[in-house]
């Protein structure tokens, strides 16, 4: 019997070729007669384009075409705020307004050059608080919010009052007319119940993604068919979605995307920029290459929304919550309509379970870089905002810090967000237990603003829920008459081992040797079938679940197959080691080889001519290519349940803070999940400890800074953006798993890509609270500055609201 | 040869930021061309100048007479270390000479708009504020002075007052310019810390900036050529009784008699009168 | 013209063999020329091509600019040896140990391998408005950024401002001037030997310049006197991440202690002023006295005295107060 493939370290398909640089990323692809676009970007953050002067480019040797906003070929993008790859009216600095094709890089560059565009300068604002004040400038021509009501979207103005700005003093984020509003209960009520009410005005920062790949894309057509290469972290939606587009035909679009050197959720189902290669190369027949440079990514690569806010939070005495009055403003960038703030709000609903709670938010467009999804929208930014209030509380409770959070933590019935809604499952206080064992929080604890030299000792806890899963996606898998199982995945290849560690579902239901199974992924001509994006930690469940459907679909024809030869009914025969079988009878079976030859021949559904009718197009598509094969597993996963699917990380950290020169340094971190069953345990490691260093970042030293007079953006570089390095990496991190399987899922598994980010910048902004006596900074990111400033009790050098600093 | 400095600003908008460097140049050019001109034409063509002191001496005319009182030759003297200081500092960097003088030009720019002030103040109150003013006497004298130029003989045209003609013209040339200069000068404090006000470039636009820029620099290079001619004349044998005036204040009888008419300026003592009755 | 950044534009690179013929590329192509040494700090420029120099020369052929030689009691380092070598030189390490940390210090071990001492002294300034190309005085305009009103200048200067409030960057140049190094400067009329302290200058000197070399000047050589040969060093950076980050504010000092008492001291700090800083003040301050806690107080307040912070940078008044602290207290 083989192995289960579940639970095992095994090497993903992909590593070999990722480690020797044999791997081929969107960039390194080449195609005859190649040409190669630059961008011209906006060089201020709101304008109009009057005029284009670009004679003087295209006249140059070498220089074959320039792609405007107003090219017919362009497709037109329609929806409110939409974004179009090029603009006559950029919204932000950096954005896109053209591009320039020529025969090489540097001919592109120097053409760029020598085009002078005329814009008329627009009115600017890059702090959504500026834009919310009466007479403030908008974003946008038409408005600063994007108001939703029902199926309407339309962008409006949306402005406070002089007296809610009056009323709030400079320090305080002024809480006018809320864009959202809900209510559980009466938060006053809760605040009447409360022995202990806190209040804090709080600033989490915008901060960018920074992929190690920027998202160059390269593009050519033949016989009216585009084939497309580009870094993108979903295959099958990036598909869809730049077919739709492009107003194509799926079938008519060829897409390759199989490495993509990260995206934390900036390139969840393509980018806008791909446009420019596809529709350059459509207009001079050749093809066409982007590379996209670090600088241009830094503009078109997305951020995560920043918040300015505000949260007043009542307690018992035992440290249970009883009230959460939640204010948050939104930085929602330029374009795009980032549900951050409303996933702040349940995240926060879902972590302390209080009895009453009120959530106000309104998202404010600016002059700013688009925000998109990243790791944990919404979830990494109010965990590091809320987790050293919970500090605070327990502090001035006398209780300890992590009952705070066991009292206040979900079960099974937890609930969540303005509908009360329930999860699949939920260990987090087995996290938190787990957590405290493997930290050893008890020893740790009594560190806690003790002295080593200079140094002030800090432990903190960052408790982060994020979703986990989706379901109703397909499984498509063949075993072919070499008796392999191929199976086909419409994931993307993010680097998160999920096209190969999901397939290990298919794997074990067939039984076989995972050497014999082989993983067909990262280009649409190879048939793949309907996936979920590869976003919001969704692949782990979906494809857990769908690759386990549509193996169960492969073995249940194979139970059929043998028992129509061999005799028997299909029940009395089981799979293993590549061979169905009587169980009582070991010996009596056939080969999946031998099965996969009968299979073909059989025909019907037996080989994929007839197909499931519950399955996307996309599958049906892909399916139908490889019907007669061999052996087709093909199902949809129907496997249903109930609540929303979550998965935790409870972080755990301790630093030193330097009294005198305020410099932290991380000293142990430990992360625990409640992922349910673990898949993969050094992708799982990988997952925790690399998100936990993408919070730490976040938390500590990451930046976007633009100029408030000119609006333009300074943290253009990986230098003074500052994301961590591996010298603000602990020398030990460890983690751990409560592997839990979730009972509404067949393999128990649950996604793992969010959460850890949370739990890293909770952690370390706790401890760091700690370290300074329970002192909350309550802003992101804590430089040296903020800290040192915070340690001499001199004047902080920014005020608490200031973003973008 | 540029004449302006532009640079893309951080909307990479063309913008002015100042003269060109090479203005510097073109300017002390020109002042040691015209001071070379001048003495060639001197030398070479100039017909024979200036009155005879054959008009009657009025009675009691002093040996000495008043040209200059102290306060003001303390005026033109403080207003000349000012104007050398700023222009020293202004251009002595360009030139490749470099040393911290922002904070020496800003201070000497306040002592030079202190100066003007006194000199305004004083000149109307307490000097012949018309002294100054070209008239028609001085058209006469101009029209002449021309011809003569020409190398055509000319009767002389009327004696001047306090001030002649030349004086006069170069006076106000001063005050054109230095008026332009300390107006963007006074402006172009706002861009630097002082003891009043922290430094705001944002005060103007740009665009605004550009043009500030710009008239400052060339009213500064105008300075370098008119200072050229000023120290020319006052050195050339023929002023040298001038010169001396604004060290010791007097002109003697003799070249008061040649060069004013008593009737229009009796020497600058109290109440027009002639001083040191001696 | 609109503008591409982060593409080196197609440039002319001489790679001369020899000093001489270094000098003569130099006074051929004047202030149209660039001398490249590591080249992460020009690479950046002509990335974003701000600066587009008509002739690079690459100093990386010229072995005579490269390694470490004793030159009696001191040492004479070659400008062209990489960062890398001084921190991990025995010479270095051993007798003048505060250069190898300061070595050590710099961003990152690929960007030590590549970076060379002589451009990590004569590097340009990080203030980015002046790195974004903007046309502030540094850049040959006329006016600064980084000091109006709403600016962010958290990382900019608290001392020697003048119009430009931009920072040297240099982590190791404090480390020269505590050592008492000297910087030999050649160009095609001769040699000229300046003392660390007034190899750099600030904008009330030029602006345009961080140092005293000006086209057809090249560093030859760096030479550390045996002066402070196995003193007592502190070297403390001080950063927002602990590698690949510039400094907020650096300590370098040197002192020799006998008796319990300082006898004699140099303190160098940079990340606060345009120019790496002697702190002579506070080095009198200390010398006779104990290295104790109460003298670093002492002699950091008298360090900070003067500073003028700007709107988001006060923090740097604590930050050199207590790191000129912690550089006395260190010989306890």
């Amino acid at each position: 019997m083989a192995e289960k493939a579940i639970g095992r370290d095994i090497a993903p398909p992909d590593l070999r070729a990722k480690i020797t640089g044999r791997a081929r990323y969107a960039e390194d692809f080449r195609a005859e007669g190649m040409l190669f676009a630059k961008l011209l970007l906006s060089p201020m953050p709101h304008c109009r384009v009057r005029r284009i002067d670009a004679s003087a480019a295209l006249a140059m040797e070498g220089v074959v075409d320039i792609l405007t906003a107003d090219d017919p070929l362009m497709p037109e993008i329609t929806g409110v705020a939409a974004e179009a790859a090029l603009t006559n009216e950029p919204l932000y600095e950096g954005e896109p307004v053209l591009a320039v094709a020529a025969v090489d890089e540097t001919t592109a560059a120097d053409a760029i050059e020598a085009i002078r565009v005329d814009f008329e300068p627009l009115p600017f604002v890059v702090d959504p608080l500026d834009s919310l004040r009466p007479g403030g400038p908008n974003a946008r021509l038409d408005g600063n919010i994007q108001w939703r009501e029902g199926q309407t979207r339309e962008i409006r103005e949306f402005k406070w009052t002089d007296e809610d700005f009056d009323a709030a003093g400079p320090d305080r984020l002024p809480m006018g007319e809320a864009q959202v509003e809900w209510n559980v209960g009466e938060v006053d009520d809760g605040f009447a119940d409360a022995d202990l009410v806190l209040e804090e005005t709080l600033l989490h920062q915008s901060l960018s993604h920074h992929p190690m790949e920027p998202r160059s894309v390269m593009a050519y057509w033949q016989n009216g068919k585009l084939y497309l290469h580009t870094s993108t972290q979903s295959t099958a939606r990036t598909h869809a979605g730049l077919a739709n587009r492009l107003g194509m035909d799926q079938s008519d679009v060829v897409l390759v995307t199989e490495y993509c050197g990260g995206g934390f959720g900036s390139k969840i189902s393509g980018a806008p920029i791909n446009d420019v290669a596809a529709i350059m190369s459509r207009k001079t027949g050749r093809p066409v290459m982007l590379r996209i440079n670090r600088y241009e990514e830094t503009y078109i690569g997305r951020a995560r929304p920043g918040f300015q806010s505000f949260a007043k939070m009542g307690f018992r005495n035992d440290g249970r919550v009883t009230a959460i009055d939640l204010y948050i403003v939104q930085d929602a960038g330029s374009y795009g309509s980032s549900g951050d703030f409303n996933t702040a709000g349940t995240v926060a609903s879902l972590c302390y379970q209080p009895e009453h709670m009120r959530f106000r938010a309104v998202s404010v467009y600016t002059n700013t870089p688009p925000r998109s999804a990243q790791r944990a929208p919404g979830g990494a930014q109010i965990v590091a905002m809320l987790e050293p209030i919970m500090d605070k509380a327990a502090r001035e409770l006398g209780i300890d810090r992590l009952d705070i959070r066991r009292v206040n933590a979900p079960g099974h019935d937890g609930w969540l967000g303005p509908a009360q809604g329930t999860m699949s499952s939920c260990f987090a206080r087995e996290a938190l237990d787990l957590g405290a064992e493997v930290f050893g929080w008890e020893e740790r604890t009594q560190l806690s603003a003790t002295r080593r030299g200079t140094k002030s000792i800090g432990v903190g806890i960052g408790i982060s829920p994020f979703v986990g899963g989706s379901r109703g996606m397909d499984g498509l898998l063949v075993i072919r008459p070499d008796g392999r199982l191929y199976i086909h995945q419409g994931i993307g290849n993010l680097g998160t081992h999920s096209i190969a560690d999901t397939a290990r579902a298919a794997c074990d239901v067939l039984g076989m040797e995972w050497d014999d199974c082989e993983v067909v992924w990262g280009d649409t001509s190879r048939n793949l079938p309907w996936s979920s994006s590869q976003s919001g930690s969704q692949t782990t469940h979906a494809h857990t679940r769908s690759n386990h459907a549509a193996a169960l679909d492969a073995k249940a024809k194979l139970q059929e197959i043998a028992a129509g030869a061999l005799g028997g009914s299909p029940d009395s025969y089981d799979c293993a080691d590549g061979r169905v079988f009587q169980t009582a009878n070991p010996g009596r079976g056939m080969t999946f080889a031998e099965a996969a030859r009968r299979a073909i021949d059989m025909g019907g559904r037996y080989s994929g001519h007839e197909l499931p009718d519950d399955l996307n197009p996309m599958t049906v598509a892909s399916a139908t290519n490889l019907a007669g094969e061999g052996l087709m597993g093909v199902a949809r996963d129907n496997y249903g349940g109930d609540g929303s699917i979550w998965s935790w990380v409870m972080g755990f950290a301790q630093v030193e803070v330097d009294v005198e020169t305020g410099q932290i340094d991380l000293t142990e971190y430990t992360g625990v999940t409640d992922c349910g069953t673990v898949l993969h345990p050094r992708s799982l490691a990988a997952q925790i400890h690399g998100g936990a260093v993408q919070g730490f970042g976040q938390a500590r030293s990451q930046k976007w800074v633009f100029d408030p007079q000119w609006g333009v953006a300074f943290a253009k570089r990986l230098y003074t953006a500052r994301p961590p390095g591996i010298l603000d990496v602990p020398l030990r991190m460890r983690w751990a798993a409560v592997d839990e399987p979730d009972p509404q899922t067949p393999v128990g598994a649950k996604g793992i890509g969010e959460p850890p980010i949370g739990a890293g910048a909770a952690a370390i902004a706790s401890a760091v609270a700690d370290a300074l006596g329970g002192q909350c900074l309550c802003r992101t990111p804590l430089t040296t500055d903020v800290v040192l400033a915070a340690l001499t009790g001199t004047e902080q050098p920014y005020r608490p609201l200031e973003t973008h600093v | 040869m540029e004449l302006w400095r532009r640079a893309a600003n951080p909307w990479n908008q063309e913008v002015l930021i100042g003269i060109s460097f090479d203005l510097m140049w073109a300017a002390l050019i020109a002042g040691v061309v015209f001071v070379t001109g001048h003495a060639l034409w001197v030398r070479s063509l100039a017909t024979a100048n200036g009155h005879g002191d054959d008009a009657p001496a009025p009675p009691g005319l002093p040996a000495r007479i008043l040209r200059h009182t102290f306060s003001a030759r303390a005026f033109h003297w403080l207003m000349a270390i000012s104007m050398f200081a700023l222009l020293v500092t202004a251009f002595f960097p360009w030139a490749g000479i470099q040393f911290p003088w922002v904070t020496i030009h800003w201070l000497a720019g306040v002592l030079l708009i202190l100066t003007v002030v006194y000199h305004i103040i004083h000149s109307t109150f307490w000097q012949d504020f018309w002294s100054m003013w070209v008239g028609r006497d001085d058209v006469e004298t101009a029209k002449r002075e021309v011809k003569r130029f020409f190398g055509k003989e000319q009767p002389e045209g009327p004696k001047a007052a306090k001030y002649p003609l030349d004086h006069k013209m170069y006076h106000h040339a001063i005050v054109v310019v230095t008026f332009a200069a300390v107006a963007t000068g006074v402006l172009m404090m706002f861009r630097v810390d002082t003891w009043f006000w922290a430094r705001n470039p944002y005060i103007l636009s740009d665009a605004m900036w550009g043009v500030v820029y710009v008239v400052h620099g060339l009213s500064g290079v105008a300075l370098i050529s008119l200072v050229i001619a000023h120290i020319y004349f006052a050195i050339r044998p023929e002023k040298w009784w001038i010169t001396m005036s604004m060290f010791n204040g007097f002109v003697n009888r003799k070249e008061y008699l040649e060069h004013h008419d008593p009737e229009r300026w009796a020497g600058d003592g109290p109440q027009g009168q002639l001083p040191e009755q001696t | 013209m609109a503008v591409i950044r982060d593409m080196i534009p197609p440039c002319e690179l001489f790679q001369p063999a020899s000093i001489g013929d270094a000098l003569n590329l130099l006074d051929q192509y004047g202030e149209n020329s660039w001398v490249l040494a590591g080249g992460l700090d020009s690479f950046d420029w002509f990335k974003d091509r701000i600066k587009r120099p008509e002739a690079i020369v690459d100093l990386g052929g010229i072995e005579e600019l490269s390694g470490i030689r004793a030159d009696g009691d001191g040492l004479v380092i070659g400008p062209m040896t990489s960062l890398t070598e001084v921190a991990t030189h025995p010479d270095i390490v051993g007798r003048f140990g505060l250069l190898a940390q300061a070595a050590e210090h710099v961003a990152t071990p690929q960007i030590r391998n590549q970076g060379t001492l002589g451009g990590n002294l004569a590097q340009d300034t990080r203030c980015w408005y002046y790195r974004g190309g903007w046309p502030c005085y540094r850049a040959g305009g006329n006016i600064c950024y980084a000091s109006a009103p709403k600016a962010m200048n958290a990382e900019h200067c608290v001392f020697g401002a003048s119009r430009c409030v931009a920072i040297n960057p240099s982590d190791t140049a404090p480390a020269t001037i505590a050592l008492d190094a000297q910087m030999v400067v050649t160009n095609s009329s001769g040699e000229t030997v300046y003392d660390a302290e007034d190899f750099f200058i600030g904008p009330g000197i030029d602006i345009e310049r961080m140092t005293v070399m000006e086209p057809g000047d090249l560093l030859t050589a760096i030479r550390i006197p045996g002066t402070w040969a196995g003193a007592d060093f502190y070297f403390e950076k001080i950063r927002d991440r602990q590698s690949w980050d510039f400094s907020l504010v650096t300590v370098a000092s040197a002192m020799r202690t006998s008796g319990g008492t300082i006898q004699d001291a140099r303190i160098s700090v940079n990340g606060v002023a345009p120019y790496p800083m002697r702190l002579d003040e506070a080095e009198r301050a200390v010398i006779g006295q104990a290295p104790t806690d109460d003298i670093g107080v002492a002699a950091g307040d008298i360090a900070i005295r003067r500073a003028q912070p700007l709107r988001h940078n006060a923090y740097k008044l604590p930050l050199m107060k207590n790191l000129v602290r912690r550089a006395v207290r260190a010989e306890v």
